[in-house]
This record gives C-alpha cells, sequence and structure tokens, in this order.
C-alpha cells in the first residue's frame, strides 16, 4: 500500500551542531537506497535514528504506517529494523556458526530448524566453510557479511548497512552488491546503504540520496545524482573514486 | 607465557561442543569419584566434605555470572548467609511438615528474589560492571550488618544454632542426618542435581544468549535482546543457586555467623574461582572444593602465613593463567590435540 519506512522533519542537534535536519525519506518495501555524502554530512546519523541509537530532536519516524519515533533499540529491532555497524560488530570469540545461532535465538525459531536456518545464512553469506573459525580469524570482508548474516538471522525486514564494503577487495565488494540485490528480490527485504564505494553504489543500480551538511541534497538514479553538478562538486569531486 | 595467556581470552568453552561433552565426563568421573569416597576414607574429611562441596556450588554460582555473564558478584557469600539464616529460622518454626524441607524450598526463592529486585533495579539503570561490583560488595556489607544487628532474630555476633534436619517419608519412616555419612549422601546427590541443572541451563539458549551478551552487549541489542532482562535472570538464578546452597550448608554446619555473608567471605569466593577458571561451570565446582579444602589443610599447618600462601597463589594465576587453571587444562588439550593430528 504505501512505504515501508518513512521520516518526516527529522532533526537532530548535538549542542548546536546540526547533524540531520527536517529529513524526508520514504523507502518502499523490497527496495535498495543508497545514502551518500561527504564526511560529516548526517549519513550516520540519520541510520541511527531510524535504528533507534539516536533520539531525533524533532521529527518522526514510521515503520509499516506505525509511529516508532519512541520505541528503543530492542523493540525496533524485535519489529524488524537490524542494523549493520560501520566497524563490524560481531561476537569475535564464538564461530561463525555460533555467532548466527544467536542471531536466530532472538526469532521464535523452534529447536528442530535452528540447525537448518542457521546452514542456510552462512551459506548465503559465503561462510559454510569457515562456520568453526571464531570470527576474529576471519577477513575483514567475511567479518562484514558474518554482521549482514546476523541480520538475516534475526529475519530483519529492514537492512541497515552503514559501509558495508569498508575493507572489501574488488570481488568481494562485487559479490556484496549481488547479495543485497538478492536479498531484495528473493526475500522482499529493504536495504538503506551507507557507501562510499562508487563502483559498488553503482552496481546495486538502486535510486541514491545524497546528503550534504545534515540535509537531503537530491534523490535520483546514480546516472541523475552522478551527473548534478552541484553533487559533483561538494562529493564526487573529493577526489572519491 | 605472557603471550600464551594472551591469546587465550576468556575461553567460549560452553558453546563448543567438543569441550561440552568432555566436560560432562569429566563431571561423572568426578561426581562417581565423590560417591566412593566414604569407602576409603572416613572420620573429618568426610564429615568435612559435604560444606565442601557447598563451597563449591557457592562458588559455581559466581561462575555462572562471571564466566557466562562476565559480570563479577562480590556478594555471592550474602546469598549464602541468606540462605543459611533462612534455614535457621525455618527449622525453628512449627509449620506442621518437615522444617527442613521448608527451608530448603524457601531459601531459593528469597535469595532468587532479592537478587532480581537488585539486578532489576542496576540492570535496567544500565550500570556498568564496575559498579556492579561495588554494590554487590555493598549487599555483602548490608547483609553481615543486619544480621548483626537484628540480634532478636538472628542471634547478632553470636551467630544462630541451627538443628540438622532429618528426612522424613511421611508414613514410610525417617532418615536421620546426624551421622557423617547418611548426611554426605544427602547432600551429594544434591550437589549433583544442582551442577546438572545450571549446567543444562548453561548451553540452552538461555546461557547461549548471556554468552552473547558477555560478547558483545552492543550488538545483543541491536538483535533485539532485552539484555537487562537476561542478566537480571542471571543474577537472580546465581542468587537462588547460593541461597539454596547457604541453607544446606547452615543444616550441616549447625551454625551461622554474621561473618558468613561477609565481604571477606565474598572475596573467598572470588579467589576460588579465579583460580579455578571462571569459564567451566566444574571447574569453579571443584575450585571451591579444592581451595577451601587447601585452606583449611594450609591453616593447620601454618597458622600465620596460609593467607599469604593462598595470596601468593592467587596472583601466579591471575598473572600467568588468565583462563585460571581449567583454561590451561583446555589450552594444553587443545595444543596436544593439533600436535597429534
Amino acid at each position: 500500500m504505501s512505504s515501508l519506512l518513512r521520516t518526516e522533519g527529522l532533526t537532530k542537534r548535538f549542542a548546536g551542531l546540526i547533524a540531520n535536519e527536517a529529513i524526508d525519506f520514504e523507502l518502499d518495501t523490497s527496495s535498495i537506497r543508497c545514502v551518500i555524502g561527504p564526511n560529516g554530512a548526517g549519513k550516520t546519523t540519520f541510520i541511527s535514528m531510524i535504528s533507534g541509537h539516536l533520539e531525533p530532536n524533532e521529527g518522526c519516524i514510521f515503520y509499516k504506517d506505525q509511529d516508532i519515533t519512541k520505541l528503543n533499540v530492542v523493540k525496533r529491532a524485535r519489529i524488524g529494523i537490524a542494523r549493520k555497524f560501520q566497524t563490524p560488530t560481531i561476537f569475535d570469540e564464538l564461530t561463525a556458526y555460533d555467532n548466527i545461532e544467536l542471531g536466530v535465538l532472538g526469532t521464535d525459531c523452534p529447536y528442530k530448524n535452528r540447525k537448518n536456518n542457521i546452514n542456510d545464512v552462512l551459506e548465503l553469506v559465503h561462510l559454510t566453510n569457515e562456520r568453526n573459525k571464531p570470527v576474529k580469524f576471519l577477513s575483514h570482508g567475511q567479518r562484514q557479511w558474518l554482521e549482514i548474516g546476523l541480520l538475516l538471522a534475526v529475519k530483519a525486514e529492514l537492512l541497515l548497512l552503514d559501509e558495508p564494503t569498508a575493507g572489501m577487495t574488488v570481488e568481494e565488494t562485487e559479490s556484496t552488491a549481488n547479495l543485497i540485490k538478492h536479498l531484495t528480490q528473493e526475500f522482499q527485504l529493504s536495504v538503506i546503504i551507507i557507501e562510499h564505494d562508487i563502483n559498488f553504489i553503482r552496481d546495486l543500480d538502486a535510486p541514491v540520496t545524497v546528503l550534504h551538511l545534515g540535509r537531503v541534497l537530491m534523490e535520483g538514479s546514480f546516472e541523475q545524482v552522478s551527473a548534478n553538478e552541484k553533487v559533483r562538486e561538494i562529493y564526487l569531486g573529493h577526489g572519491n573514486s | 607465557m605472557t603471550e600464551h595467556s594472551e591469546k587465550q581470552g576468556i575461553e567460549p568453552a560452553a558453546v563448543k561442543p567438543r569441550n561440552r561433552f568432555s566436560e560432562g565426563k569429566v563431571a561423572v568421573i568426578v561426581f562417581i569419584i565423590f560417591a566412593l569416597l566414604p569407602i576409603f576414607i572416613t572420620g573429618y574429611p568426610i564429615y568435612i566434605l559435604p560444606q565442601y562441596m557447598l563451597f563449591g556450588v557457592l562458588a559455581m554460582s559466581l561462575a555462572l555470572l562471571w564466566g557466562f555473564v562476565g559480570i563479577l558478584s562480590f556478594g555471592q557469600a550474602a546469598f549464602f548467609a541468606v540462605g543459611a539464616y533462612t534455614m535457621g529460622l525455618a527449622m525453628q518454626t512449627n509449620f506442621g511438615v518437615n522444617s527442613g524441607y521448608i527451608g530448603i524450598l524457601i531459601s531459593p526463592l528469597v535469595g532468587g528474589a532479592l537478587a532480581a529486585i537488585t539486578g532489576y533495579f542496576l540492570f535496567n539503570a544500565g550500570v556498568k560492571a564496575t559498579y556492579f561490583v561495588l554494590i554487590t560488595l555493598a549487599l555483602s556489607i548490608m547483609i553481615e550488618q543486619i544480621a548483626v544487628s537484628q540480634s532478636d532474630i538472628t542471634g547478632g555476633w553470636n551467630g544462630m544454632y541451627i538443628d540438622r534436619m532429618s528426612l522424613t517419608f511421611g508414613s514410610l519412616g525417617e532418615i536421620s542426618l546426624y551421622n557423617d555419612i547418611p548426611v554426605y549422601y544427602a547432600i551429594l546427590p544434591v550437589v549433583i542435581a544442582m551442577y546438572a541443572f545450571v549446567r543444562w541451563l548453561a548451553i540452552s539458549r538461555f546461557g547461549k544468549v548471556l554468552i552473547g551478551i558477555r560478547e558483545n552487549e552492543d550488538r545483543m541489542t541491536a538483535l533485539g535482546f532485552n539484555i537487562s532482562v537476561y542478566k537480571t535472570g542471571a543474577f537472580a538464578l546465581s542468587g537462588a543457586v547460593a541461597c539454596l546452597a547457604g541453607a544446606l550448608y547452615g543444616a550441616h554446619a549447625n551454625f551461622v555467623a554474621p561473618s558468613l555473608g561477609g565481604v571477606l567471605f565474598s572475596t573467598e569466593v572470588v579467589v576460588w574461582v579465579a583460580i579455578a577458571g571462571r569459564s567451566s561451570l566444574l571447574a569453579a565446582l571443584l575450585g571451591g572444593i579444592i581451595v577451601a579444602s587447601l585452606s583449611n589443610y594450609l591453616s593447620t599447618v601454618t597458622p600465620d602465613y596460609w593467607q599469604l600462601v593462598l595470596g601468593i597463589i592467587f596472583i601466579l594465576v591471575i598473572v600467568f593463567l588468565k583462563g585460571g587453571v581449567a583454561g590451561a587444562i583446555s589450552d594444553l588439550s587443545k595444543h596436544l590435540q593439533s600436535k597429534i593430528k
């Protein structure tokens, strides 16, 4: 019917510094949105308000037409909003299998299906062969995938991915783009991605929201955004690949 | 050596299937040895061993918190003493049924409720580990002070005499527990049952979530786990177990004094668990038994210096074996296994 996520006039100030100002944002079910912008544009602040890690000073957040502005992190996670942090936030000492198991334990998955669910997730994020390794021994890219796997394990419907390809090789970045497209198509998930990697954003072939100084500068396709003079000036011109 | 101990970090022993089975097997062997011990040994050791086993259970209650959730409590002795006083008060009251049974039933409820109330306020307020230590320390002091000041009920400094309970079976008869052997075989199964129960919890969903909280609170929160509920649950459980152990201890020792709930004894419990290894419930159980026995032995050999000796052992373990003796053994066996492969 209507959008999965909607924000109205979302504003966040830190002691006088305006991190986000009056952001109106809308995201449909099973769609991808890239949020780009130079450092300090307020991308992570924006994601943090959606995940519940930060409380907005003004504005509202609607998820499935429900006002969730006052819900805390735990409650938002329970209704399907899950976040991948900028630095992989996983259970370092535990194996990949045990990591994903903790995600599955957050659902009402019955005991007998647990193992299958865990294995399915491990396969989706290409970690089947690493299942018994403590995840501190995994490569940076694999750790990023594992965290995405955790979000899948808790059956999140809206994934908030903060720089998911940081530290990845070109091949890993490509396969991450494919994974995310696969997730939206096969599982009807929706994804908001903060990224700097222009190739990755191009691979995703999704609408882009450009933030600048805490405000939405423009929204549009990758081509429209990259052709825009103002965007080139503030963002693409700053030496990003 | 230091490099070795750095690598080992916090042992996620309880979630690795291989370790799980090996700990289970060791536990079976240990309990069989305990069951057979009265055949070979008589006298004082058999009299005192049930008390040390209950110290072991107390240590285990701390390991559940410290090893699994990563929160250290300096208040375990407080629960132990509350258990003993509860038992004492129950034994003084005529319930119309075996007062000992009532004491055993009530004490874990009292301990669990006390811990749950304390934990609810602390964890909901997001109190961090360091402050939690301080507050549990205060809890120990409070319980000791209450035991001293409420002398009408507790006997104050003089302590409280607790009659030894008997096992009654209605019309089927009664087993007196006044002799060493019957009481030994009455307490051992309870100790085994408590170990089995806590171990079962530890490898169940609840225990796994606790380990997740220990490893990364932020992640667990962002996955939708209400961590204060789990922490409160773990603390309540730990308090209930410590309190039940204390009730049985009081019934066995026939006496409880305020110092049983004090900071000194609470600290001793922490020392036992640190030496034995907090990541294994069995290690903590044995740590309580062995270190308490060792303290007893040392105090007869060298009354003036035994605490110094224990202190030195404690420091050595902390410096060289981060995971305690159990962590070192587990590392060594892994090392040997990889050599064999």
